[in-house]
């Protein structure tokens, strides 16, 4: 008898002892769960949800970034109207220049060529004169301003050789101009669409 | 029996740790599990999820350059040939336009050097709207050795050192190669505009992010050209795709001699020039 009862008060010893350590851990382990979730859940709500989906970037961005219009149009949008000019520009020595160089962005008019399209009632707003800047608010114009060609033309220090340069005095005096001073004179000798030397 | 010291400390010992051969034991193998989780949990670290640089395989090992296929996504190239730049500044305008880019900030920009008689170099920008106008100091074309006009945008770097240094991973390669900068991520800590060697980068006053050339990502990938290129009127900016050999520009870079600025740096870029000699950086 008095063995087994030593024998029972070990084992209640033995599981006590082993209870007080595992007590220890379990708090632990409840600790480092707690730890861990509370990490994946920071993390989560921290990076954006397409984030690494392709390398180390948000690939979300990709389709934002791309989705903005575009606003310079090429010479294709304006020809699909305007048969006249790009016959016209056929032969011209500056088909590579582009339509908004000399008429401006267009943007007003084209998007109302589009409705115009649509509901033949609409009316196009018709081209404005130019107020002699580039950066100007003017959808679209139309102007025989010779800077329109002097910015490309006028000579100056490092255009390549074989670019036609002008010195725009010299020329019109050599040419024997009648108002030289007139800022259409460009367009009396050499064209609009149809530029020849 | 009663149960004797010895077998109480038998019994207690493993959880108390006094018995000296127990111990050794223990922590020997302690240690090994430790060093074994440690090695285990590094290694994870190295598995291809982890390190992800796919980015197109943008060539800066070479990758994906050899085979060619319909769905392949494009590699794009840049082209600059300063020795048809007229300076007009049209691709300035079109740029700022294009990409509503504040007054007094540049994507893109044309410089002109001008090499003197008496050997001095002498570097000004091509104003916005052309030199007509301009009321700018016209130079003696008499004293001038040599001139010529350096259009400037990212060089899209396939090793670029912005992205390297970008905190928050803002700064990136989109797979076609094209340097982006993802607004929303970035936090405008200009780090990357430091760090840029041939300053592209600025912080736009609007957004508050640092802004850049992108090649115009959104006109590319609609398959039209950036819009430099298409207000250009001379072509002397040209884009395409250099991993397509039938390219205009592929076969351009394979007939011409072209350079990249600032070579020694290692950042390859993508943006390439033509007629460029040492002293442009």
């Amino acid at each position: 008898m008095r063995r087994t009862a030593c024998e029972r008060k070990q084992t209640v010893k033995r599981i006590l002892v082993f209870w007080r350590d595992i007590r220890h851990l379990l708090v632990l382990l409840v600790l480092i769960v707690a730890a861990c979730a509370g990490f994946v859940f920071t993390r989560s709500r921290l990076i954006p949800r397409s984030f690494g989906q392709r390398s180390q970037y948000r690939a979300d961005a990709l389709d934002e970034i791309a989705a903005k219009p575009s606003v310079w149009y090429a010479d294709g949008v304006c020809l699909k109207c305007h048969v006249d000019v790009q016959q016209e520009r056929a032969e011209s020595l500056h088909k590579a220049v582009g339509c908004i160089h000399c008429h401006g962005l267009g943007r007003k008019h084209v998007a109302g060529a589009l409705k115009a399209a649509e509901s033949p009632d609409f009316h196009i707003e018709p081209a404005q004169k130019w107020d002699g800047n580039f950066l100007t608010q003017i959808d679209l114009y139309v102007t025989k301003d010779r800077t329109i060609c002097l910015v490309c033309h006028e000579a100056k220090v490092g255009m390549p050789e074989d670019f036609k340069k002008i010195n725009v005095a010299q020329h019109l005096e050599e040419m024997g101009a009648e108002a030289p001073n007139s800022q259409e004179t460009c367009l009396e000798c050499h064209g609009g669409h149809n530029t020849a030397p | 029996m009663t149960p004797t010291a010895d077998d109480a400390r038998r019994a207690c010992n493993p959880a108390h740790g006094t018995c000296e051969s127990d111990e050794n034991s223990s922590r020997r193998r302690f240690l090994q599990k430790v060093t074994t989780f440690t090695i285990g949990t590094l290694s994870l670290t190295v598995l291809p999820g982890f390190s992800g640089d796919e980015a197109g395989g943008v060539s800066s090992k070479g990758a994906g350059r050899d085979a060619l296929s319909a769905d392949q996504v494009p590699l794009f190239g840049f082209l600059v040939d300063t020795e048809k730049c007229i300076g007009s500044g049209k691709c300035l305008l079109a740029c700022r336009v294009e990409n509503n880019v504040p007054e007094g900030f540049h994507r893109t920009w044309v410089e002109r050097y001008v090499h003197l008689k008496d050997g001095t170099v002498q570097v000004d920008l091509v104003p916005e709207s052309g030199y007509a106008g301009s009321n700018l100091p016209t130079i003696d074309p008499d004293t001038v050795e040599r001139a010529y006009f350096v259009p400037k945008l990212c060089n899209h770097c396939a090793d670029a050192p912005c992205n390297q240094v970008c905190p928050v991973h803002a700064s990136f390669t989109s797979p076609e190669g094209v340097e982006l900068v993802d607004p929303e991520r970035c936090i405008g800590c200009a780090y990357c505009v430091q760090a840029c060697p041939y300053g592209v980068r600025f912080i736009n006053p609007d957004t508050g992010t640092a802004d850049k050339c992108t090649w115009c990502y959104h006109r590319i990938k609609r398959g039209e050209s950036p819009a430099c290129v298409e207000a250009c009127p001379v072509g002397a900016r040209l884009f395409g795709r250099i991993d397509d050999p039938q390219s205009e520009i592929s076969k351009r870079i394979a007939e011409i001699g072209t350079d990249v600025l600032k070579e020694h740096l290692g950042t390859h870029p993508k943006t390439r020039y033509v007629g460029i000699s040492g002293e442009v950086t």
